[in-house]
């Protein structure tokens, strides 16, 4: 019986309670980066933002929150219900499965595996059945255009954002995230980190990421102004609340994944800042990110989708590649290999 | 004959025709407030003044007759500034009250001070004020806004013959008005409003109700009398607003009478719109009258007609029916077998050849008359334009002659001078003898003529009448062809009252063979032997003649026939309908649909034609054009619209003993004649103000 | 030469980093926005907003159903009936606008002979059914009633320029 406890129910019991922990943290940071980013972007068009529901606006995500629950959910005729319905559940299923393997702070990671790496593309691969299938089942045009459009999208460019991760896994010499965090970490602070060896890297991670996450200016598969909202055309109500928050956790996942591969995860700039708790830096740096993919997001218009493949194809692989021998023959050629030291 | 320059246009004019009027002829319009074509020339508003070459200072084209070799120019700076100037002088007194004015829109001062006035006043000094006047029920007066033309004035004293305006005061104590303070007692009297160039004199029953651009005008004629007067529907809305005339030289030249003008009010009152059957009343009596839908109102009609013979059915026009309604009726009773049809309600027995039931010379024939004849008619009150015609013909001896007038009949003033010859028909029988006075005026004039009323035919010797009217006709060579001297001349003239008399003797809804006429049929549904009678709009009959029969009143009105009727049939009046009146000359004219008939009324020969099919008996046109080519094949001058001649001769009439009793015109109240006039509230209150005023004045 | 250039802008994206330079500095930028419920911006004494029937000082009304207005009106908004008043004089029994066909062009106002119909500053008058918005005379007058002093003021400021 004390074996069954100690070893089996209690720390089920404390993985369940961590996990509930780490969902709800997500949640509520997707809510408050869809007020973050109206403010932001109202900022930036000389417009103030949500300010009315509570002070400074900041209850406006649950008054939203609460509308879209409360609405009708409008599922249609000629769809296929079940698909209909499971596509958005997948989304935000996998959005938050994801999150088992990010460490927010030394050793605060609820799943300490050695591939997470691996897990990480795996579960954000997976995130385009969710949106062709719900292309497919709303039976309706716009979505299943929008549908293929995302397939193509994300395909392309998760080719390069493997040669990305490639080449910063040469640089660590393992796939576990927690050890490449630990990989960045040195007495030099932030010069450390990776996204300077590393920076052409950087920029075509952060640009794959926008891509991989449908955010302006590569929101093809949703298209307003042209497909009348892509494969979310026919959503309503909790299933379109769900997309929504799959859409935003993933870009917040993005961003926790950029933070871990260049930016030092919860490491702090400066040796001398190293008192405060890395999860405050580990946050901070996503806030960072985030306010660039807003800012992104408020300064250009959507590309083309020829540009958006010409991009990932002739641009970003070839270059990508060209850098992921490169970095293999500088760290050959110097002999700063890992584990060869 | 006079030539003379305008505008450097060379014109030939007739002597004694003025500047103005020869300016016209060219096509140049020159402003004008007192002259008016029909009424003498004052000259006193000024407005005309036109530059006259060799003369120093300008001159008033519309008293100016024209000379050899003048010179005029109506487009000088002279001209110009003449007109600023007395358009100037006009306004100083006319109020600036044009947005509460309801001449305002159709208005000869804010037209004339548009195109000719100067944009803004000079004056700092307060404008006058004159009392509003009392001109009875149909004229409102706002007597600040007179300008004083005198047109009202000439209108009363020349065209009414009711001396009873003037201008008392002078300068700037001038007023129009009547002498004592009294309702204006001419049966005219509405044209003052037409002929009013401001607003000073505007209609009372249309005041401040409508403007003149958001109303819908649709030419039309008139059925309160015989004349047939040309008149323009002003509808705003499903609402008739208000009448206006319309020119028509040979018939109400631009006159109609104040019936004609105020009694439309009528029209939204009192109205059938939608049928009525009577239930079944307990012990044998008869019950209510209850709503009823068409197909229930055709279905009691049908059920009642089962069984009942031809020739105990009989139909009777009354006398606003419209040609078409008469038609459509005609031949459903000739399809159902009967020969019972009557128009003359009256008793008026007239029928034969058209000459023997028109007025043969034409109204504007009066004009050529040098000897009038007047038996058993009171023209003024049953047709007021025939009288003015008289009048103009009498106050224009200078040019067309001398004219002599005489009258058998009641005393009566017609406003021009009458021998009164006798009352009775001995007094006709002596001018036929050669023993009267006037049988020498007869004997000696040209274009003799004799106008014979229906207060002499609708009496029980009248064919008796009408054969000695023939008589007294052909013995004074009333009637004649042409002959290489002069034209011809057919001085036989019947005086109708009846809108729909003369269409309905045209098309000849009259008893057919071995038929009834309305004497007979009177006596038939008395007697029990006319089961079912058919009224089209015949009010002017007693329930009582009915005895037991089956009534069915097709009609606009809740007048008397309705009140009688077992079933009701909603019509429509006449302005609501597309229809063709035949005035007393016997000249075709068509009514247009000005707005359409209330509720489920319908146009009555449609009634009649759907009403033809539920009893299996299809009436053979579906469209008015069809319709009217019957009417055509019936008699060929249904083909002819707005034309006027005498009316083929032959005899009619019949010898007889001719009554004493004295003539009476079959008008007594002037203001209510027919089941429009009697619903108008204006009408009453012309009854109340102005017949009364006269009567107490006697 | 020029290739390289081009070439080196476009690998060190220059133009995208200026254009987000551009949004980042507007982001410090002073707002714009008015928050409107509880601020507003400020009106021409010309607005042209909710219509107003007047009435002179002494209480009457100054409509005298002179129908100008209804003549005027482009998208045929008013519908006058009128008739003489007990005392003889000219006034409406009926002055109807329909505000969903009103098109707000101010000609009414211009027709109008005795600033009588105007339109007034208001211009929060939505409603929650489309009837309350076919105005009869009643409404209008009231409209009058509440905001003539703000109307007088406005056509005193606009009497110089006319």
């Amino acid at each position: 019986m004390e074996i069954l406890w100690n070893d089996y129910l209690w720390p089920t019991i404390v993985i369940a309670f961590f996990t509930v922990v780490v969902i709800v943290v997500v949640l509520m940071a997707v809510a408050y980066t869809t007020y973050y980013e109206r403010k932001v972007m109202g900022a930036m068009q000389l417009r103030q933002g949500p300010m009315t529901v509570g002070p400074f606006g900041l209850l406006q995500p649950f008054a939203d929150g609460l509308k879209l629950f409360a609405k009708e959910t409008i599922i249609p005729s000629g769809s296929n219900r079940v698909v209909f319905l499971l596509a958005p559940m997948l989304t935000f299923f996998l959005s938050l499965v994801a999150w088992a393997v990010i460490p927010f702070d030394q050793g605060w990671v609820l799943a300490d595996v050695n591939i997470g790496i691996l897990y990480l593309l795996a579960i954000s691969s997976m995130g385009v059945y969710g949106i062709v299938m719900a292309g497919w089942a709303s039976n309706s045009r716009y979505a299943f255009l929008g549908g293929l459009r995302s397939a193509a999208q994300m395909v392309s460019y998760e080719v390069s954002m493997g040669f990305v991760v490639v080449s910063v896994l040469l640089c660590v010499g393992s796939l576990n995230l927690s050890d490449i965090v630990m990989a960045q970490s040195g007495s030099w602070g932030f010069l450390n980190w990776y996204f300077i060896p590393l920076f052409p890297m950087f920029v075509v991670f952060f640009i794959s990421a926008l891509a991989e996450n449908n955010r302006l200016p590569f929101d093809l598969p949703e298209g307003e102004s042209e497909l009348a909202g892509g494969f979310m055309v026919e959503y309503s109500s909790a299933t379109y609340a769900m997309f929504f928050l799959g859409e935003y956790a993933n870009m917040l996942l993005m961003s926790a994944m950029l933070v871990i591969l260049f930016l030092g995860g919860w490491l702090a700039p400066f040796p001398f800042l190293e008192f405060i708790p890395g999860v405050f830096w580990f946050f901070l740096k996503i806030a960072v990110v985030l306010f660039v993919y807003i800012w992104v997001r408020a300064t250009f218009p959507r590309f083309r989708y020829d540009q958006l493949m010409r991009i990932g194809w002739k641009i970003f692989l070839p270059f990508t590649l060209f850098w992921v021998v490169l970095t293999a023959g500088v760290l050959v050629a110097f002999d700063w290999l890992p584990g060869s030291a | 004959m006079p030539k003379l320059t305008i505008d450097g246009m060379d014109i030939e004019v007739e002597p004694g025709t003025s500047v103005l009027q020869a300016a016209e002829r060219l096509g140049i319009e020159i402003p004008r407030f007192c002259y008016h074509d029909r009424l003498s020339v004052p000259a006193n508003c000024r407005m005309c003044l036109v530059e006259m070459e060799r003369s120093p200072k300008p001159v008033a084209s519309c008293a100016l007759q024209a000379q050899d070799g003048m010179v005029i120019h109506t487009d000088s700076e002279m001209t110009h500034a003449a007109r600023k100037g007395v358009m100037e002088f006009l306004l100083i007194n006319h109020p600036l009250d044009c947005p509460i004015c309801d001449q305002g829109g159709e208005c000869d001062l804010q037209d004339q001070a548009m195109a000719y006035g100067f944009d803004r006043s000079r004056y700092l000094e307060n404008k006058r004020a004159v009392k509003e006047k009392n001109f009875g029920p149909l004229i409102k007066t706002f007597m600040t806004r007179c300008i004083h033309c005198t047109r009202c004035v000439r209108f009363a004293d020349e065209i009414a013959g009711v001396p009873e305006l003037g201008a008392p005061g002078r300068s700037e104590h001038m007023e129009i008005g009547t002498y004592v303070e009294q309702a204006i007692t001419s049966e005219l009297s509405g044209n003052m409003i037409d002929i009013c160039p401001v607003g000073a004199l505007t209609s009372k029953p249309y005041s401040f109700v409508a403007r003149p651009w958001e109303l819908r005008k649709t030419d039309s004629i008139d059925v309160m009398d015989a004349v047939g007067c040309n008149i323009r529907v002003d509808a705003r809305g499903g609402e008739v607003m208000r009448v206006l005339p319309r020119l028509h030289e040979d018939v109400n030249e631009e006159w109609v009478s104040d019936k004609t003008r105020f009694a439309f009010d009528g029209l939204r009152k009192r109205r059938l719109d939608r049928p009525y059957v009577r239930e079944a009343g307990t012990d044998g009596g008869r019950g209510r009258l209850h709503e009823a839908s068409w197909p229930e109102a055709f279905a009691a009609i049908a059920q009642r007609l089962e069984g009942v013979a031809g020739n105990e059915i009989a139909a009777i026009a009354g006398d606003l029916a419209d040609v078409e309604a008469m038609t459509a009726l005609k031949d459903l009773m000739t399809s159902l077998g009967s020969a019972n049809l009557d128009c003359r309600q009256d008793g008026a027995l007239l029928a034969g050849p058209r000459g023997g039931y028109l007025f043969n010379s034409g109204i504007a024939g009066i004009e050529q008359a040098d000897a009038i004849l007047i038996v058993g008619a009171n023209p003024r009150w049953e047709a007021s334009l025939v009288n003015a015609r008289i009048r103009k013909r009498w106050l224009n001896q200078a040019y067309y002659g001398p004219v002599k007038i005489g009258r058998i009949g009641d005393a009566a003033d017609l406003t021009y001078r009458v021998d009164h010859l006798g009352s009775d028909p001995a007094a006709l029988q002596a001018v036929l003898d050669g023993s009267s006075p006037f049988s020498q005026v007869l004997r000696d004039a040209k274009q003799p003529m004799i106008i014979l009323g229906m207060g002499a035919l609708a009496r029980p010797d009248g064919t008796a009448i009408l054969d000695c009217a023939r008589r007294v006709a052909e013995a004074y060579g009333m009637v004649r062809d042409a002959t290489e001297d002069e034209p011809a001349w057919n001085g036989f003239n019947v005086l109708h009252t009846a809108a729909a008399r003369v269409g309905g003797l045209d098309i000849g809804f009259l008893p057919g063979e071995g038929g009834r006429d309305i004497r007979d049929i009177l006596i038939g549904t008395r007697g029990g032997e006319i089961k079912v009678v058919w009224l089209l709009g015949a009010d002017e009959i007693a329930a009582a003649h009915f005895g037991d029969a089956f009534v069915i009143y097709q009609g606009h009105h809740g007048d008397a026939g309705a009140h009688r009727a077992d079933v009701i049939l909603p019509g429509a009046a006449y302005t609501e309908k597309a229809a063709t009146y035949v005035n007393t000359e016997g000249r075709v004219q068509r009514a247009r649909m000005a707005v359409f008939p209330p509720g489920d009324a319908r146009e009555d020969w449609k009634i009649l034609r759907a009403f033809s099919e539920v009893i299996g008996k299809r009436l053979p046109y579906d469209s008015l054009a069809a319709v009217r080519s019957r009417m055509a094949e019936i008699n060929p001058v249904f083909a002819r619209e707005d034309i006027q001649e005498a009316g083929a001769w032959g005899v009619f009439g019949s010898e007889g003993a001719l009554d004493a009793v004295p003539f009476a015109s079959s008008i007594d109240n002037f203001y209510q004649t027919d089941p429009i006039s009697r619903a108008s509230d204006t009408m009453a209150q012309c009854v109340a103000e102005i017949l009364d005023q006269a009567q107490a004045a006697e | 030469m020029a290739f390289i250039d081009r070439a080196a802008r476009s690998l060190f994206l220059t133009e995208l980093l200026s254009g987000m330079g551009l949004t980042l500095k507007y982001l410090f930028r002073p707002k714009v926005t008015l928050n409107y419920p509880y601020e507003k911006g400020p009106l021409s004494p010309r607005f042209r907003g909710e219509h107003a029937l007047r009435r002179y000082p002494n209480g009457e009304e100054r409509c005298i159903a002179c129908k100008l207005c209804e003549a005027i009106c482009p998208a045929q908004a008013i519908t006058i009936e009128a008739e003489p008043r007990e005392d003889g004089s000219r006034r409406t029994t009926r002055y109807d606008i329909d505000m969903t066909k009103c098109i707000y062009c101010g000609l009414c106002q211009e027709a109008c002979p005795v600033d009588a119909i105007v339109e007034g500053p208001n211009f929060e008058y939505a409603t929650e059914t489309r009837e309350e918005l076919f105005y009869n005379k009643d409404k209008l007058l009231e409209n009058g009633d509440r905001w003539e002093a703000q109307i007088a003021a406005n056509i005193a400021a606009d009497a110089p320029y006319r």
